[in-house]
């Protein structure tokens, strides 16, 4: 111990700190999303126009879970309300871009005069975003002032106020009947560039400062404060910046859609989007990208059987209702054998460079 | 460089800490020893801003802290090392490193910072990368101690540095601890384990159920083993 630990002394050592700090994090975003981007390739491609609807359903629950991984898997509370921005989203562009002649048939009795609003779909966006931002900075004021379950019933409030508003209020949203005219301006390639520019959003998050004092405030609350944490407030940043994201779920999902309905924007969406987050791993993007594909494929392939179908000429009969009950075994496994999910700790980049260094010697 | 006057802390009806005042002065390393229970974790936190006194006054560097955030305290240069290490155990060596740093603003510094904690201590710059849950208690509570010194704070609580850890490792820590004093950094050493604690103390507290009963220099401590024994049990 012959080195100064106090005093300041300027240091040649290379050093494995900071350095291109930013430059590996966009890289490792990157790497998570390759897999998305050679999957969406593929299907545009090759797969017949079936697949295409598939894909659209894929692609927003890919940026839907990679938004919850943002609050969850950094500050590793549950949230059950995320739905509720994805509806806002979606909601506030049918509501600011529909086309005039449209709303005449479906929201004749608009309120605040929104009957007679026809904007162009970013600026729609634009808004809808901003509505997203505010409503997320309201319940974030309480949620992160919460921790645990606490928190994670405050969410589900959230969702149920939310949906109940969608239903009700049928001037404004046709309540349970379909909202439809919204202009489709998006395609499958805008989707796959707004889930991979997600993927690396979300990973930028995760190595920043504040995702890495958010991560070390989960862990160990005490030895956080200590260092002059302030965990609520990066509670509260994680929690916009995970709504954005579902928000804007919503609002490419409505303008490649056209059409949209409370019912989407509820319990089975919040299921099925966790259900992607844990199976792959909450604590990291790779884990949230993995989660989706494989349920995603997963399930699709459960529905092909459980409509009949005819192995090595034996006809099975029709089993309805088996893809609940497969998603509900795989996650019960999945839990059972890997509770960190299937990605685990790492990110897909640091899986690969572990791969190789243990290959070179 | 730190005076304390009458600090009283509560836990509801429960007295942490009954009008305990001390002071320190700069490059003195002060040990604060007591039994379990005797309120010393309850002033750490106190002098750190995690939880709030009751009554009393926190002097820190001619400023009354009393009232303000642990982040400013730790701004102006009062950090504390959690009793029980409390490593960040899933991340790694190098992100508990950056933390320690959290209230600062210069990521050069903080750079060349981590680089001398890694030359120090060698077996931290293997680990670099690697969750520092896979580090011995002894290292863990090294890079602990690290972690808190990458504020670059002029007065250091450490909180039980000894705990949990065998009285070899534990030497090793206390010589670490001393040569932090000998480069002319001031401590507050919060200890049950008193023989280690007195070896580099300018001044010795002794707390019991939360109140001051003894202070002074070391060597009278040890000259009256009835002290020792009443409030350490040996």
């Amino acid at each position: 111990m012959s080195e100064s630990a106090v005093a300041a002394r300027p240091s040649d050592a290379v050093t494995p700190a900071g350095n291109g700090k930013f430059r590996r994090s966009l890289f490792g975003g990157l790497v998570t999303a390759l897999p998305v981007v050679l999957i969406g390739l593929a299907i545009l491609g090759f797969a017949p126009a079936y697949y295409m609807h598939l894909a659209l359903a894929a692609f927003v629950n890919l940026i839907i879970v990679v938004g919850l991984q943002i609050f969850m898997g950094n500050s590793n509370i549950a949230n059950l309300g995320h739905s509720a921005f994805v509806g806002v989203g979606a909601y506030g562009v049918a509501v600011l871009s529909t086309p005039l002649a449209m709303k005449k048939l479906s929201i004749p009795n608009a309120p605040f005069g929104l009957a007679f609003v026809e904007l162009n779909p970013l600026a729609a966006a634009v808004l809808a975003l901003l509505v997203v931002a505010v409503l997320a900075a309201i319940s974030g004021k309480i949620i992160s002032r919460l921790s645990g379950v606490a928190a994670t019933i405050v969410s589900l409030a959230l969702l149920i106020i939310v949906h109940s508003v969608f239903l009700n209020w049928t001037d404004l949203f046709k309540g349970n009947q379909a909202f439809f005219g919204i202009p489709k301006v998006i395609n499958l390639p805008a989707m796959l560039v707004a889930s991979v520019a997600v993927i690396v959003i979300a990973r930028l998050f995760k190595d920043s400062r504040w995702g890495l004092q958010l991560r070390a405030s989960a862990q160990s609350p005490q030895a956080a404060a200590a260092f002059g944490i302030d965990a609520k407030r990066l509670r509260l940043v994680a929690w916009v910046l995970s709504a954005l994201i579902c928000g804007l779920a919503g609002v490419l999902f409505a303008y490649f859609a056209g059409t949209i309905s409370p019912k989407l924007f509820y319990f089975q969406q919040i299921f099925i989007t966790l259900a992607m987050l844990i199976l792959g791993g909450m604590a990291t993007v790779t884990g949230a990208v993995t989660g989706v594909i494989v349920l995603s494929i997963g399930l699709e392939f459960i529905r092909s059987i459980e409509s009949g179908v005819t192995i090595a000429g034996v006809q099975l009969p029709q089993l309805l209702g088996l893809s609940g009950v497969a998603l509900g075994v795989v996650i019960v496994l999945c839990m059972a054998f890997r509770p960190g999910g299937i990605s685990g700790r790492l990110e897909l980049d640091e899986q690969l460079s572990r791969l190789f260094r243990r290959d070179a010697r | 460089m730190l005076t304390v006057e009458n600090l009283s802390v509560r836990y509801g009806a429960v007295a942490a800490v009954r009008e305990l005042s001390l002071s320190i002065e700069p490059g003195q390393l002060v040990a604060l020893l007591g039994p379990n229970g005797a309120g010393k974790s309850s002033t750490i936190n106190a002098l750190t801003g995690l939880v709030a006194p009751m009554a009393g006054r926190i002097v820190f560097d001619g400023k009354d802290i009393s009232r303000t955030r642990t982040e400013d305290r730790i701004r102006r240069g009062l950090t504390s090392t959690p009793e029980g290490r409390h490593i960040f155990a899933n991340l790694t060596v190098g992100e508990n490193l950056r933390l320690g740093a959290a209230t600062r603003r210069d990521p050069k510094g903080v750079r060349a910072d981590i680089d001398r904690f890694l030359a120090l201590f060698p077996v931290l710059s293997e680990r670099y990368a690697q969750a520092a849950g896979t580090l011995s208690g002894g290292e863990q509570q090294m890079l602990a101690i690290s972690r808190s010194l990458m504020s670059r704070p002029k007065l250091l609580l450490l909180d039980e540095p000894s705990l949990g850890l065998a009285p070899r490792i534990v030497a090793q820590i206390f010589d670490f601890i001393g040569q932090l004093k000998a480069e002319g950094m001031t401590l507050l050493v919060v200890e049950q384990n008193a023989t280690q604690a007195l070896r580099f103390a300018d001044r010795v507290y002794v707390v019991s159920s939360g109140a001051l009963r003894y202070d002074g220099p070391p060597a009278k401590l040890a000259d009256e083993h009835g002290l020792l024994n009443l409030y350490l049990g040996g």
